[in-house]
């Protein structure tokens, strides 16, 4: 045994060594890319990157964002071609945003993204943007007052989704599943460039609405709060009605989303036409009130607010539906998918025509609301005559 | 010519028998010209008892292995005084001097001619009288000996703070001190053909399983060596593993985990002139436990001893996990840190492994050399370390910030675990190597093959990973956590003591 010890070590120790460091590189020696963006697909595609330019070291490491683009024949080429004029390895791995122009989303998204979801480089929690009105490089180009770079920006907005709504963030690993399932449209949000003390400033707000892989328009900040509201998703977003407190007047008082439950159910009439019962629980807050004389200890006062609220979301839910069915006609709250699970025989017998049947489908809407805080205080701020 | 001359001469006494001759000048002169032939450390003091016929005696020891004045007092007065009756001779003469003028408080004969050697080397007084054939050897060890003090190399913050020193019956009085029982038996075995050391086995007779003793005593039987400074000799002789670089024989200063590993089942080992004494069967568990443990309340040495697990896991393996990490996982390090480390790397001139095995071996080399240089002027190769080669390599660009925080924070967890300290440095370069050539792969075959090496281990017949590689509550009482004294009512199973109940009943509180 002790024999044949040694040399089988040294075979091993030799395996080792031979067979050469093939994953091996030097952490200096990379560039890490931050951010990438597709602005045209046709007749070339052109990719860009913001990376991190890192100098300094120990206590003053300072990260200065860099942005690239070059032109190429596919995005997997232009990608590689960039380690060229980066002059160092780019690292994809640490990228947190994938920005897709307006014009390239037109066009259909998919010889943008392919490489994207394909690519072992790349993690499949990159967060996924459309760039309204203007170009992923613009957006990359911009300002962001506190971030070090405009992914980051981006990523850090994304993380905060709860508090500040207005958008549905995805990421990667879900793209495929949201433009490969049948009955539902995509949606991605959007980034938008804004003026903030004459810097432009990237902020992520609406949502970019999708049929098959063609983004057919746009859903504003509110539009996407309502699209959350009927997806189930919790988000605490802000409404400003103009509520009716007393005989004559109207005050415009805020209310804070706390808590919804939203149930949606498909339906088969007796004359064979089908409808979606949608039935909304909403459960907000009064997060201010201004100079309403309203005082939430009134019992009747209090139902008739709650009253007006159904009433506003009704409103707004019949518009959204009527933009989302008539307008762009893409099904992104998913009555197609919700046939197909529930009553597949209706959807065998519709689902091929089921652009139309969106069009005039029916849908039966129930919204209940309640108040369920009130701040610190229930009565409103008093002042003496 | 003149070495020649006495190895002619050195040998047996010349009429070929080992004994004392009756004449005072006859011994006298083999002792001066042959046994202790130009040895001017010892001394022959002549003196004549009283009387109408006084006689020639001389008291012979080795200058400053007794105590002076213990000998003038108890020997030389008495015997100026005495006056001997006539006509005594032989071994009345010497029964009577023993009995009736010697007033030290032993004294023994002795025959033999070599044996008069061995005695005075070891520090007594040998008394010879004209017209007697014996020698009376009076003790009176007195040469110098250090104090029981604190040992340095385990102090704690709480707990006994007697140390052992270099000589054997006080260190066995020390454990005997602690453990105050007529079943604490204690075996002699010597070992060492010129230093002649003796060496003590100490155990529990109602407690430790005898096999055990047998075996250690045969051990040390069978050690064929000249000389034994320090118990590190017979460790190195009777462990197992001899070549794995895992301790599997404890040692320690303090009598007071001398004795808790006897009270557990344990075999202990003292050997004259070292302040070391050996415990026996050694577990990989037992280099996580710390005496302090045991006196701290159970919580706070629970926590402690976790910290040690993870501090043996940092010191092995941070270098490792660092290299693997920037050269093969980038992708695994968070973004902000990832950038950072990249930017502190910028400049720096070597690859990762090269920075790692530079900062490990200048670490290496200042704890080297702050180890064995006097207080003071350790301190200062500390600072030297930390400004010169820390501070100024940063800003040099030479090596990278982070390196210097993987290496100091290795350096730091190692001294955790004193005892698996330098084995730690070893496995830290294994994995390292291995790292760099395979990445985070590499680093787990790594700790497979050290686990391997450790599971294939025994210490006298015990499993080294004994209680660490099984989930019964038992095993666990005493490993990962230290559970209060009442909880602990059995002695640990694979000593397979005689007595396994620690404790009468189930816990004498708390049940």
């Amino acid at each position: 045994m002790r024999r044949r010890l040694f040399p089988m070590l040294s075979l091993l120790l030799v395996s080792l060594l031979l067979t050469g460091c093939w994953d091996y590189m030097e952490i200096e020696s990379l560039e890490f890319v931050f951010g990438l963006g597709v602005d045209q697909v046709k007749p070339e595609v052109v990719v860009v990157l913001e990376m991190a330019k890192t100098s300094g070291g120990g206590q003053q490491t300072m990260v200065e964002p860099k942005v690239l683009s070059t032109k190429s024949q596919s995005a997997a080429t232009a990608a590689r071609a960039l380690s060229n004029p980066a002059g160092l390895r780019t690292f994809w791995s640490h990228a947190y945003v994938f920005l897709i122009s307006e014009q390239v989303a037109q066009e259909g998204i998919i010889p943008a993204m392919e490489h994207i979801v394909r690519s072992r480089h790349l993690r499949s929690t990159v967060w996924v943007f459309i760039t309204k009105e203007c170009t992923a490089e613009e957006v990359f180009k911009s300002k962001p007052p506190v971030a070090n770079s405009v992914s980051e920006h981006l990523n850090s907005i994304v993380l905060m989704q709860d508090a500040i709504s207005g958008f549905l963030p995805l990421q990667v690993w879900q793209l495929n599943q949201a433009f490969a399932a049948e009955g539902v449209a995509a949606i991605l949000p959007t980034v938008k460039l804004v003026h903030q003390r004459g810097e432009l400033v990237p902020i992520v707000e609406g949502t970019a609405v999708f049929k098959r892989d063609r983004m057919v328009g746009w859903l504003d900040g509110q539009e996407s709060d309502i699209l959350c509201l009927l997806k189930g998703l919790d988000q605490r977003s802000y409404y400003v009605v103009d509520t009716k407190v007393t005989d004559h007047g109207y005050f415009p008082i805020t209310y804070e989303l706390v808590g919804n439950r939203v149930e949606l159910k498909p339906l088969v009439r007796k004359d064979g036409s089908i409808a979606v019962a949608i039935s909304l629980t909403l459960e907000l807050g009064v997060e201010e009130i201004g100079a309403a004389p309203l005082s939430f200890r009134d019992e009747k006062l209090v139902r008739s607010v709650e009253a007006q609220l159904a009433t506003f979301v009704t409103r707004e839910v019949r518009g959204f539906l009527w933009k989302i069915q008539r307008e762009y006609n893409a099904d992104i709250l998913g009555f197609g998918q919700l046939f197909r699970r529930k009553k597949p025989e209706v959807w065998r017998r519709l689902g091929e025509d089921w652009d139309a049947q969106l069009r005039d489908l029916q849908v039966e809407l129930d919204v209940q609301c309640k108040i369920v805080f009130t701040g610190t205080s229930s009565e409103p701020l008093l002042v003496r005559e | 010519m003149f070495f020649w001359q006495r190895t002619k001469k050195k040998g047996p006494d010349p009429r070929g028998l080992d004994r004392l001759s009756s004449s005072l000048e006859t011994n006298l002169h083999w002792l001066q010209t042959d046994l202790f032939a130009s040895d001017e450390t010892i001394v022959y003091r002549r003196i004549k008892t009283s009387g109408p016929k006084p006689r020639d005696c001389v008291l012979v020891y080795a200058d400053n292995m007794v105590k002076h004045e213990y000998l003038s007092q108890f020997v030389l007065r008495p015997l100026l005084k005495a006056e001997l009756p006539k006509g005594l001779r032989g071994e009345e003469l010497a029964r009577y001097l023993a009995e009736q003028v010697i007033e030290a408080d032993s004294s023994e004969c002795i025959t033999g001619y070599s044996q008069i050697g061995d005695k005075i080397m070891g520090g007594v007084g040998v008394l010879l009288v004209d017209g007697c054939p014996l020698g009376l050897v009076v003790d009176a060890q007195g040469w110098a000996k250090r104090t029981v003090t604190e040992p340095p190399s385990e102090s704690v913050v709480r707990g006994p703070r007697l140390g052992f020193s270099e000589d054997l019956g006080v260190n066995i009085s020390l454990v005997r001190l602690q453990i105050a029982s007529p079943n604490f038996k204690t075996r002699f075995v010597q070992v060492g053909e010129q230093t002649k050391t003796r060496v003590a086995i100490l155990y529990l007779d109602n407690v430790t399983s005898l096999d055990l003793v047998d075996e250690v005593q045969r051990r040390i039987e069978e050690i064929t060596i000249d000389a034994v400074l320090d118990s590190g000799y017979i460790q190195e002789y009777i462990r197992d593993a001899p070549y794995s670089p895992f301790p599997t024989i404890g040692h320690t200063e303090r009598p007071d985990a001398a004795a808790a590993k006897i009270l557990e089942g344990r075999v202990a080992v003292l050997v004259d002139g070292s302040p070391f004494a050996l415990t026996m069967p050694y577990l990989l568990v037992e280099a996580f436990q710390a005496n302090e443990d045991y006196y701290n309340h159970w919580m706070v040495a629970s926590f402690h001893r976790l910290i040690r697990y993870i501090s043996f896991f940092i010191t092995t393996s941070t270098p490792a996990i660092y290299i693997a990490l920037i050269s093969y996982h980038p992708q695994l390090i968070p973004t902000n840190l990832v950038v950072s480390i990249s930017a502190a790397r910028k400049n720096v001139p070597f690859p990762g492994i090269v920075e790692v095995i530079i900062m490990g071996l200048v670490f290496e080399i200042l704890r080297e050399g702050g180890v064995r240089l006097p207080r003071p002027i350790g301190q200062a190769v500390s600072i030297v370390g930390a400004i010169v080669l820390g501070e100024a390599a940063v800003s040099a660009s030479l090596v990278s910030a982070p390196m210097i925080i993987v290496v100091g924070l290795t350096g730091v967890a190692g001294f955790v675990n004193p005892w698996l300290n330098d084995i730690a440095v070893l496995f830290r370069l294994l994995f390292v190597v291995l790292a760099s050539v395979l990445g985070l792969y590499g680093y787990v075959l790594g700790v497979i093959a050290v686990v391997l090496l450790l599971s294939s281990m025994e210490s006298f017949g015990v499993p080294y990973l004994s209680t660490m590689t099984t989930l019964v509550p038992q095993d666990i009482k005493d490993t990962l956590l230290r559970v209060p004294w009442w909880q602990m009512t059995l002695r640990p199973r694979y000593l397979a003591s005689k007595d396994r109940q620690r404790l009468q009943g189930r816990g004498g509180r708390g049940s």
